[in-house]
């Protein structure tokens, strides 16, 4: 019965080329958008993952930064220097803005950063220095590129003009990129001297990281402590959490679609083999026996297709970034066995037609030359 | 058309299978685009209902929700004394991520002065914050985490007594709630901080005038509230009009093929009818006209029936997710039924192939 599956399947190339490619489709339809969902979380993250900080200190309330306000007085740094096991205590500005070149702007998270930040750098500096001196930016290369600036040129941040002194890699997203000033300007764009958003903090044994953060929070009042590896969690459900409802939505329709592709695919093949199907019926063969052989082909077929479907899927993400998006595609192991689930559901359900219509399949209808 | 009409026909289970798949794809991207409109609407919700015309934002900053302003202190009083400047409002927002029941919710808080506007538009219950410990929130999202008027909810730490519900300030991707302006103060710990000053000019002097005047104050930026508006839909436009595009795109294809694949199925089947067809003298545009009629009826109407099923799914989408909102301009309807149109097009494109090849003696072949 695989056999006669596999070469029903196989027999006319361009309805599987049609076919498979549909079902193909739909299924790239639910893994594209949890790859743009996956690769968003995972830039949104590049920052904290890449900070070299073992602790976040942050304002109580604030459990990351995308889309958060963080306000702590100057001298929690005091207290925090104080902790033992703490190596180094690094205080950020940070706030959303934008990135003004010529006539384009370009949206941006601004993090002004002390003169001698052991942690919380660019963790990826393309051309020029790694830290901004005063009147300084270093501003991610492909806004940059984008822009046709390089290092020496001018940029506008917070309505200031500042001269770009190195380029950064790894940090732009779909939604924004990083910029980095000295947190002397920062201090004196927002007026404000005794405020930073978050110390970044570096222990002495690594191992220690949630030993520490407890006693930060035990001695530290009105903070939020959180070891970088929970901060960065936080950071990515909240693109978890707005995403969830339209990625449902979509998921619903794509799996939807790939269903009436895929049963119309198997119906007519089946349809068009009717009279087979009833010499093999009065040849004696059980209903069960053909409900295997409509069974394989859906499988076989949604198979072909999940693969095609993957494949389309790892083609985009290669592509996506060549054609100048900052758009990263990753496909989680959730994702794809998710869609490998819902693929062999789609194979089941696409099946039931076809059954109804070869149990109902009269075995004399050969006879009659229909 | 009437061969075409029968050859559709014959087969029901089939004809119904494709033109519900084709009314998916069509529905995917009537759903996506209604929805971007939806998100643009709600995107300029706080610009389109809150007072003036003119906004006074820290220099460089354009946007509302896409950077955060901060403008240099006494400046309000500076804008007042500009002449044809009748109201000054002023107002301190910042996105918040609120822990809603463990999940996180963006949400844009706005903190102003009960007394000189900026709040919550329209209220679907209760009323303004009088307090420094008093919030208005927004009714869909206080509806999905059940919190009712005079429950505490926290924000950065803070908590605050729930005394209205606001209409009309939710979206998918945040919300807007509402506290006075010295509270607002209070929690992102910068005392007389103000982001934005939305200006009400006279109607007696020009517009233009006031703006331009506004725009010498020192360290501030004056624009026109729609160029506000512009620029934030511009910026939500730049992020998802790739994703977006990309999903309109596969929808497209998948239309396609589906049409594609039951136009080539019907005209493999009917080779020999067709072949009879050219045997005794029909042209290949006579045989085309049948091909590309059975692809623009099995079009249409999956196009149609998609643009059905978008208004149903966007009804019970609206109704258990009020946070989206799906708007169809007729204009997108247009272009969807053109898109569908182009699908059965592009679909027939095999099969019209298939029978421009084929030969005549074919049927005396077999």
């Amino acid at each position: 019965m695989i056999q006669l599956a596999y070469r029903n399947i196989f027999q006319s190339k361009i309805r599987l080329l049609i076919s498979t490619g549909g079902v193909a489709l739909s299924l790239m339809l639910i893994l594209s958008l949890d790859a743009i969902f996956t690769g968003v979380e995972r830039q949104i993250t590049a920052y904290i993952d890449n900070s070299q900080a073992d602790i976040f200190v942050s304002q109580v309330g604030v459990k990351n930064m995308h889309m958060a306000s963080s306000s702590l007085p100057a001298e929690v740094e005091i207290q925090l220097k104080a902790v033992t096991g703490v190596k180094s205590v690094t205080p950020i500005l940070y706030l959303s803005n934008v990135i003004v070149i010529g006539e384009e702007r370009h949206l941006a998270y601004i993090i002004g950063l002390p003169e001698n930040a052991s942690v919380g750098k660019p963790p990826s500096i393309v051309k020029g220095n790694i830290l901004p001196g005063p009147g300084q930016a270093v501003i991610d290369r492909r806004v940059a590129e984008a822009s046709g600036v390089s290092l020496g040129d001018e940029v506008e941040i917070l309505g200031e003009t500042f001269i770009i002194s190195g380029l950064s890699e790894g940090l732009s997203s779909l939604v924004n990129s990083i910029g980095f000033i000295s947190i002397i300007d920062f201090k004196e764009m927002r007026s404000r001297q005794d405020i930073v958003s978050f110390f970044l903090i570096e222990i002495e044994e690594g191992d220690k990281r949630e030993a520490i953060s407890k006693t930060i929070e035990n001695e530290v009042e009105n903070v939020s402590v959180q070891t970088t590896e929970e901060f960065s969690l936080q950071e990515r459900q909240v693109v978890k959490d707005m995403g969830t409802d339209i990625i449902t939505i979509m998921n619903l329709v794509g799996f939807s679609i790939g269903l009436a592709v895929l049963s119309l695919t198997i119906y007519t093949a089946i349809f068009s083999r009717r009279a087979e199907y009833g010499v093999l019926k009065a040849m004696g063969a059980s209903n069960m026996q053909l409900y295997r052989a409509v069974v394989y082909q859906a499988l076989i077929s949604v198979s072909l297709s999940f693969l095609l479907g993957w494949f389309f899927t790892l083609l985009l993400s290669i592509i996506t970034p060549q054609l100048g998006y900052d758009l990263q595609l990753i496909i989680s192991q959730g994702s794809f066995f998710k869609v490998l689930a819902a693929a062999l559901i789609i194979g089941g359900l696409s099946a039931l037609l076809p059954v109804r219509q070869i149990s109902s399949l009269d075995p004399a209808i050969v006879f009659r030359g229909k | 058309m009437q061969i075409a009409l029968k050859n559709l026909l014959q087969e029901k289970t089939r004809l119904a299978l494709a033109v519900g798949g084709i009314a998916l794809a069509v529905m995917l991207i009537l759903l996506l685009n209604g929805f971007l409109i939806g998100m643009n609407l709600q995107i300029t919700s706080y610009l389109d209902n809150s007072p003036g015309s003119i906004i006074i934002a820290q220099n460089g900053v354009q946007n509302l929700l896409g950077a955060t302003s901060l403008l240099p202190p006494g400046i309000a009083i500076e804008a007042y004394q500009v002449e044809g400047v009748i109201k000054v409002v002023p107002i301190l927002s910042q996105f918040v991520i609120l822990d809603l029941h463990d999940k996180k919710q963006p949400a844009y808080l706005i903190g102003y002065k009960p007394d000189y506007g900026g709040g919550p538009w329209k209220l679907a219950e209760g009323r303004l914050p009088k307090s420094d410990t008093e919030i208005v929130f927004d009714n869909v999202l206080a509806k999905d985490h059940q919190i009712k008027i005079s429950d505490l909810v926290e924000i950065l730490g803070q908590e605050f007594s729930v005394v209205g519900l606001s209409q009309g300030t939710t979206s998918w991707m945040t919300s807007f709630f509402f506290i006075t302006k010295g509270a607002a103060e209070k929690l992102l710990l910068i005392p007389e901080a103000t982001s934005f000053l939305l200006i009400t000019p006279s109607e007696d002097i020009s517009i233009f005038s006031i703006q331009d005047d506004l725009a010498e104050l020192k360290g501030v930026d004056a624009l026109l509230k729609t160029t506000v508006a512009q620029n934030d839909l511009n910026l939500f436009a730049k992020i998802f009009s790739g994703p977006l595009r990309l999903m309109v795109a596969i929808s497209f294809f998948i239309g396609a093929l589906i049409v594609g694949l039951i136009i080539y199925t019907m005209t493999i089947e009917r080779q020999q009818e067709y072949g009879v067809l050219k045997a005794v003298g029909a042209k290949n545009i006579n045989l085309y006209k049948i091909v590309i009629s059975q692809a623009l009826i099995a079009g249409g109407a999956g196009t149609i029936l998609g643009v059905i099923f978008s208004y149903l799914v966007s009804s019970i989408i609206m109704v258990m997710k009020p946070q989206f909102l799906i708007v169809y301009y007729p204009l997108t309807i247009i272009w969807a039924i053109f898109g569908g149109l182009v699908m059965a097009i592009v679909g027939a494109f095999i099969p019209a192939w298939i029978v421009s090849n084929l030969s005549p003696a074919e049927v005396f072949r077999k």
